[in-house]
C-alpha cells in the first residue's frame, strides 16, 4: 500500500514532468560543438498564424534547413501575438538566457540585450562579407549600430502611405488628395455619400490612427516635419501636434466607425476589408491580405489603390532587425549568425517581397519583376515614395519607452471629447518629461 | 506512539509547507520589502530608497488614487448590492416555487465558466457595431440611446460593473443551502403565529443565515480584490483609467518591469484586503459563536 | 398545503418572485445563447444584425475556428494542468489536514496559523514576487509553473476542507486500525483516505474549477502556444482573428461549452463543494 501511494504520487509527478518537459522552452544548448552533430537553433516567433510575415518566415525556414541539412536546424517555436513575443524576451533577458536568435522589430529588444550585455557583434561577419556590407545605409546604422559596432541586420523597410476603396472614392467622386485641406474636403464628400471615410482605432498603440496623424504634424510645416524626425521629444504642447490631434478628434467623432474607439489595429483592418469604411493608414505588408480570401472578399484586391500622404509625404522608418545572443556555445553562436545571416540576405528579401509585398530593407535589394506583378500596388506606392522628399518615422516610434501604452489610455478619452486637445497634449507631455531617455 | 510519529509528521507536512513557501511565503516577503526597493530591469537598479514608492503612489503618480477609488468603490457595491441581489434570489428560492431547481442551475452557469469567457461574450455584446444590447435599442426604436458602452467615458464604468455584478450564482447557492439546511419546524411555528412570508424571511430566516450572508460578503471583497481578467479583456482598464482598478495597474507595472513599485502596490492591495476584512468581521460578528 | 385566497400584498410578492426569477434566469442565459447562435451566422449577417436569427446553421466557423487556432492544444494544456494540480493540491492537502486534524505535536497551532495566511491574502498582491520565483526557478512559460502556483492557490480552501473532514472522523476508527497493528501511513491511506471521501471530492471540484478557469497567472506566467490554457485562447483570438466574428464566436461556445456540460452533470456535487468549502473550520 506504500506502493500504491508511491505510485499515486509518482503518477502525479509524471503527469506534472509530462507537462513541463514538453513545454519548457528554454533556449537548449543542443547540439555538441563537434561539427559531425547537428545543431538545433531554437527560435521563437510572433510571426506565425495569422501574422501577415508567417508564410515568409515558414519559407524561409525552410529553405534554409534545406540548404544546411545536417550542420543547422531551425525549430520555430509559436509565440503569437507581438506583445507575448516582446514580454516572452525581456524575461529572458532578466534571467540571461536567451534563443540564438532574436527578433528586434518594433520593440527596441536591441537596447535592452546590449545592457545586458547578450548580443553578440557582428562586426566582423559583416565586414567579411561584402554584399551583406553593402546593405548598410544610413537607415540600416541607425536602427541596427551602436558606437559604431553593427549588432543587428534588418530584414524590412517602413514604408507606409495609405489605401483607399477607389469603388467608394468613385461613388463619392473623389481622388486621393493632395493637399491637407483636400482630405478634410474628401471626407466630407464621402460623408454625404452615405459613406464612412477612415478606418482608426486606439487600442495596442492605436497603429493606424498615429500614422495619420503623425502624417498631419509633418503635413503641417516645417516645424512638424522636424518633429517628426527627432527621437524621443519630451514637449507635445507645440501648435503643430496641438492643431493636428485636435482634427484627430473631430475625426474620431465624425468620420470614422463607433468602435473605432476602443477598437485594435484587427477592428480597422476588418472594416476596411468589409467595405465599412474608405480609408486605412498602413504599410506595404497589408498589401498580401487584400487577396486573401479568409479575410476578405474575392476581387477586393482590384477595388484598393495606395496613396502616399498630402504635402508629398511618406513614412520611411528604421526598423531594428534580427541579432544574435551570446550562447555557451561558439558553435551555436555560429549557426545564430548563419541565420541571421540567410534570413536578411538580399534573396530573402526578395523571397519576402513577392510573397507577401514587403518593402526590402537594404537599397540595394533589387524590386524584382515577378514582384511588381504579383503587386501592382507595391510598384504603384515604390514609385509615388520615389518622389516625396518629405520623410519621417512614426509617431509612436519616436516615442519614449512607455509613453505609447498612454497615449493609447488616453485616446477614448480624447476621442470622446473628455480631453480637449491641449489636455491631451499635456498628458503626453508630462510622461514625457517624467520618464525621458537620458 | 506519538512519539515515534514525528517523522510522519514533517513529512506529511512538507509539501504543503514548502509551496506554501514558494508561493506565498517568500512572496510575502518580498512583496514588503522590495516595495521599499528601486528595482527595475531598464535600466538594471535595486537600490533602497526607504518610503519613496509609496510617496510617489499617493503623491506624484496620477494614476494611482483613481485607481484605489475605482477598487475601493467596486468592493463596497459588490459586498452590499451584490450580494444583496443573490439574497433576494435565495429569499425566494428557498420556499421552492415552481421551477426553483432550474432557476438554482440556470442561475449558477455564468459562475461556472471561465472568466475570460463571459469577458469575451459581453465585449461582443457591448460592441457598438454588431453587439447585441446596440441591436436590441434599435429594434425597439431607442437607436439614440446606442453608445460605444465600453469605452465611452460616461458609460465604460457601469458597462464594466455589469459583467460581474448580475451574476450572483454563489452568493445565491450559499445562502440558498443555508436556507434549506434550517429546521422547518422553525418556519412551520412562526407560520401557526400568523407570520406573514415577509416578516417570516425578515425576522426568522435572516438572523439564522446571516453568518453565511457574512461568508458571502467575504468572498465578494476577495472577488473585487482580484478581479484582473474580466477588465483587462473587456478595457484594458481605459479610457484613461477610469475602470482600472489595483490588480490591474499591478500588471501592467510588472509588464513594464518596474518591480519596486509593482510591489509597493501589492502592498496597498494587501493592506486594503485586511482593512476590509476587519470591517466585514465586525460588522457581522463573525468571531462571536452563535 | 391547502391553497388559500391570497391577498392582494401576497399575490404583488408571488408576481414579483416569479418576475425576479425570470430575470435571473434571462440575464444568465441569454448573453451564451446568443453568442452560441452567433456562431451559426456569417460575418456580414453578424455585422449587419445583432439580434437576427442565423437563416442556416451552417457550422463552418467551427471549423475555421479549430483551424485557425490551436484551439485544441489550449484544451489540452489545460487538462494538463488542471489535473496535474488538483491532484497534487488534494493529495499532499490531505496528509497535511489530516496531520492538523488528528494528531498532536509541537508549533501546532503556529503552523496552522501561518498556513492559514494565505486564506487573507489577495492572490493578485504577490504577482511581481511570483514573477520573479518563477522566473529565477526558469519555469517562465512552462506547464510546471502553472501546475506549481494553482497548487498552491487552491491550498487555503483545500486545508479548511480537508482538515475538517478528517476531523469529523470519530477517533475509534482510528484506534482500531492501530490496534489492528496498521502503521501511521497504512492507517492514513487505507482507512482514514476512503473515510474522507466526500471531503476529498469538494476539495477537489474546487480545486479543479479554480485551475481550469484561471486567468491572471496564465497570463502572467505564460507566452507561447505549447503552453498557454483555455481561457487565453480567446484574447488570442481578439488579436489574430478579429477578421472572422464566426470563428470567434464559434470559439468562444467550444470554450464554455465542456464547462457547462460537466456542471449539468455534476451540480449537486458542486454545489455541495461550495457549500462545504464555505464553512469555516
Amino acid at each position: 500500500m506504500k506502493r500504491m501511494f508511491a505510485c499515486l504520487l509518482s503518477l502525479a509527478m509524471l503527469l506534472a514532468l509530462v507537462g513541463c518537459g514538453g513545454s519548457s522552452s528554454q533556449p537548449s544548448n543542443s547540439g555538441d560543438s563537434a561539427s559531425s552533430k547537428e545543431i538545433v537553433i531554437k527560435y521563437p516567433t510572433f510571426q506565425v498564424g495569422a501574422n501577415t510575415a508567417a508564410p515568409v518566415v515558414a519559407k524561409l525556414v525552410e529553405e534554409f534547413n534545406a540548404e544546411y541539412a545536417g550542420k543547422y536546424r531551425i525549430e520555430v517555436e509559436d509565440v503569437p501575438g507581438d506583445a507575448n513575443y516582446a514580454d516572452k524576451i525581456k524575461v529572458m533577458i532578466s534571467s540571461g538566457e536567451l534563443p540564438p536568435v532574436v527578433y528586434g522589430g518594433g520593440y527596441k529588444l536591441l537596447d535592452l540585450a546590449l545592457q545586458a550585455d547578450l548580443v553578440v557583434d557582428l562586426t566582423d561577419a559583416v565586414n567579411a562579407d561584402p554584399e551583406w556590407k553593402a546593405m548598410y545605409n544610413e537607415t540600416w546604422e541607425s536602427a541596427d549600430c551602436r558606437d559604431g559596432r553593427i549588432y543587428a541586420s534588418s530584414s524590412e523597410g517602413q514604408l507606409i502611405g495609405y489605401y483607399y476603396n477607389k469603388e467608394l472614392f468613385n461613388q463619392a467622386g473623389i481622388k486621393p488628395a493632395e493637399t491637407w485641406e483636400e482630405f478634410f474636403d474628401n471626407c466630407d464628400r464621402l460623408l454625404a455619400a452615405g459613406i464612412t471615410p477612415l478606418a482608426m482605432d486606439t487600442a495596442d498603440g492605436a497603429w493606424c490612427t498615429q500614422l495619420l496623424l503623425g502624417a498631419m504634424i509633418a503635413g503641417s510645416g516645417d516645424e512638424g516635419l522636424e518633429f517628426m524626425n527627432t527621437s524621443y521629444p519630451t514637449n507635445y504642447n507645440i501648435p503643430s501636434v496641438v492643431d493636428a490631434i485636435a482634427k484627430i478628434q473631430k475625426l474620431y467623432q465624425t468620420c470614422t466607425t463607433l468602435d473605432a474607439n476602443g477598437g485594435a489595429y484587427e477592428n480597422a483592418a476588418n472594416n476596411f476589408f468589409s467595405e465599412n469604411v474608405a480609408m486605412i493608414c498602413n504599410g506595404p505588408w497589408m498589401i498580401g491580405d487584400f487577396s486573401d480570401t479568409s479575410k476578405t472578399t474575392e476581387g477586393f484586391s482590384d477595388k484598393v489603390g495606395v496613396a502616399t500622404y498630402p504635402g508629398g509625404f511618406v513614412y520611411d522608418a528604421p526598423i531594428e532587425g534580427m541579432f544574435v545572443t551570446k550562447q555557451s556555445d561558439p558553435a551555436l553562436e555560429e549557426a545564430g549568425i548563419a541565420m541571421v545571416k540567410f534570413f536578411t540576405s538580399p534573396k530573402a528579401q526578395q523571397t519576402a517581397l513577392e510573397t507577401q509585398g514587403m518593402v526590402p530593407a537594404g537599397a540595394t535589394v533589387e524590386i524584382t519583376q515577378t514582384a511588381l506583378d504579383a503587386f501592382p500596388l507595391l510598384a504603384d506606392f515604390l514609385e509615388q515614395a520615389s518622389v516625396c522628399e518629405k520623410r519621417g518615422n512614426t509617431l509612436t516610434g519616436l516615442m519614449v519607452p512607455g509613453l505609447e501604452d498612454t497615449f493609447s489610455a488616453e485616446l477614448p478619452n480624447l476621442a470622446s471629447g473628455t480631453d480637449t486637445p491641449e489636455q491631451f497634449c499635456q498628458v503626453l507631455t508630462d510622461f514625457a518629461t517624467a520618464n525621458p531617455v537620458t | 506512539m506519538k512519539q515515534r510519529n514525528t517523522g510522519w509528521i514533517a513529512l506529511f507536512l512538507a509539501p504543503t509547507c514548502i509551496i506554501f513557501l514558494l508561493i506565498f511565503a517568500i512572496p510575502l516577503v518580498m512583496v514588503f520589502a522590495t516595495s521599499l526597493f528601486d528595482y527595475r530591469l531598464l535600466p538594471r537598479t535595486f537600490e533602497f530608497i526607504g518610503f519613496s514608492n509609496f510617496v510617489k503612489l499617493f503623491t506624484q503618480d496620477a494614476k494611482f488614487l483613481p485607481v484605489l477609488k475605482n477598487t475601493v468603490v467596486w468592493i463596497a457595491i459588490h459586498c452590499v448590492l451584490h450580494v444583496a441581489l443573490g439574497t433576494i434570489l435565495a429569499f425566494i428560492l428557498y420556499k421552492k416555487p415552481h421551477g426553483w431547481k432550474f432557476v438554482r442551475v440556470t442561475y449558477m452557469i455564468p459562475n461556472i465558466i471561465s472568466q475570460s469567457a463571459i469577458a469575451m461574450i459581453f465585449l461582443n455584446l457591448y460592441n457598438a457595431q454588431y453587439g447585441a444590447l446596440n441591436s436590441l435599442l434599435k429594434a425597439i426604436g431607442l437607436e439614440h440611446l446606442q453608445h460605444n458602452w465600453l469605452f465611452d467615458t460616461a458609460t465604460a464604468f457601469p458597462a464594466v460593473t455589469m459583467t460581474w455584478f448580475i451574476f450572483a450564482g454563489y452568493t445565491t447557492t450559499l445562502v440558498l443551502a443555508q436556507c434549506l439546511s434550517t429546521d422547518e419546524s422553525i418556519i412551520e411555528a412562526a407560520k401557526i403565529d400568523g407570520a406573514t412570508s415577509f416578516q417570516i424571511d425578515r425576522l426568522v430566516m435572516f438572523p439564522l443565515v446571516k453568518r453565511m450572508i457574512g461568508t458571502t460578503v467575504i468572498m465578494a471583497a476577495t472577488y473585487m480584490l482580484q478581479m484582473f481578467s474580466m477588465i483587462y479583456i473587456t478595457t484594458g482598464g481605459g479610457p484613461g483609467v477610469s475602470t482600472a482598478n489595483l490588480p490591474l495597474y499591478l500588471y501592467t507595472t510588472v509588464k513594464a518591469n518596474n518591480y519596486g513599485y509593482a510591489n509597493s502596490i501589492g502592498v496597498v492591495i494587501i493592506i486594503v484586503g485586511f482593512i476590509t476584512m476587519t470591517l466585514i468581521n465586525r460588522l457581522f460578528g463573525m468571531n462571536k459563536e452563535d | 398545503m391547502t391553497h388559500f385566497k391570497l391577498s392582494p400584498k401576497q399575490k404583488a410578492a408571488r408576481v414579483f418572485s416569479y418576475l425576479f426569477m425570470a430575470l435571473c434566469v434571462l440575464v444568465a442565459l441569454f448573453p451564451i445563447v446568443w453568442v452560441v447562435l452567433s456562431s451559426f451566422k456569417t460575418n456580414r449577417e453578424i455585422l449587419s444584425n445583432g439580434l437576427q436569427l442565423p437563416s442556416t446553421f451552417s457550422f463552418s466557423g467551427y471549423k475555421q475556428a479549430l483551424e485557425m487556432a490551436p484551439i485544441l492544444k489550449f484544451f489540452v494544456n489545460s487538462l494538463i494542468v488542471s489535473f496535474a494540480s488538483t491532484a497534487l493540491n488534494v493529495l499532499i492537502l490531505a496528509m497535511a489536514g489530516y496531520v492538523f486534524a488528528k494528531k498532536k505535536f509541537r508549533f501546532k497551532n503556529l503552523i496552522f496559523g501561518i498556513l492559514s495566511l494565505s486564506m487573507v491574502i489577495p492572490s493578485t498582491a504577490l504577482m511581481s514576487p511570483v514573477y520573479t520565483v518563477i522566473t529565477k526557478l526558469h519555469l517562465y512559460d512552462t506547464k510546471m509553473a502553472l501546475i506549481l502556483v494553482y497548487t498552491a492557490l487552491s491550498m487555503p480552501i483545500s486545508l479548511m476542507i480537508l482538515r475538517s473532514a478528517f476531523a469529523a472522523i470519530p477517533t475509534e476508527l482510528e484506534e482500531a486500525a492501530y490496534i489492528d497493528g496498521a502503521g501511521f501511513f497504512r492507517t492514513f491511506w487505507q482507512v482514514m483516505m476512503p473515510c474522507a471521501k466526500g471531503g476529498l471530492a469538494s476539495a477537489a471540484v474546487l480545486a479543479f474549477l479554480e485551475s481550469w478557469n484561471e486567468f491572471t497567472f496564465a497570463l502572467l506566467l505564460t507566452s507561447s502556444t505549447s503552453t498557454r490554457t483555455l481561457p487565453l485562447s480567446l484574447s488570442y483570438f481578439t488579436s489574430q482573428f478579429s477578421f472572422n466574428y464566426t470563428a470567434m464566436f464559434a470559439a468562444i461556445t467550444i470554450a464554455v461549452l465542456p464547462s457547462i456540460i460537466v456542471f449539468s452533470i455534476f451540480q449537486e456535487q458542486v454545489c455541495s463543494s461550495l457549500t462545504a468549502g464555505s464553512v469555516k473550520g
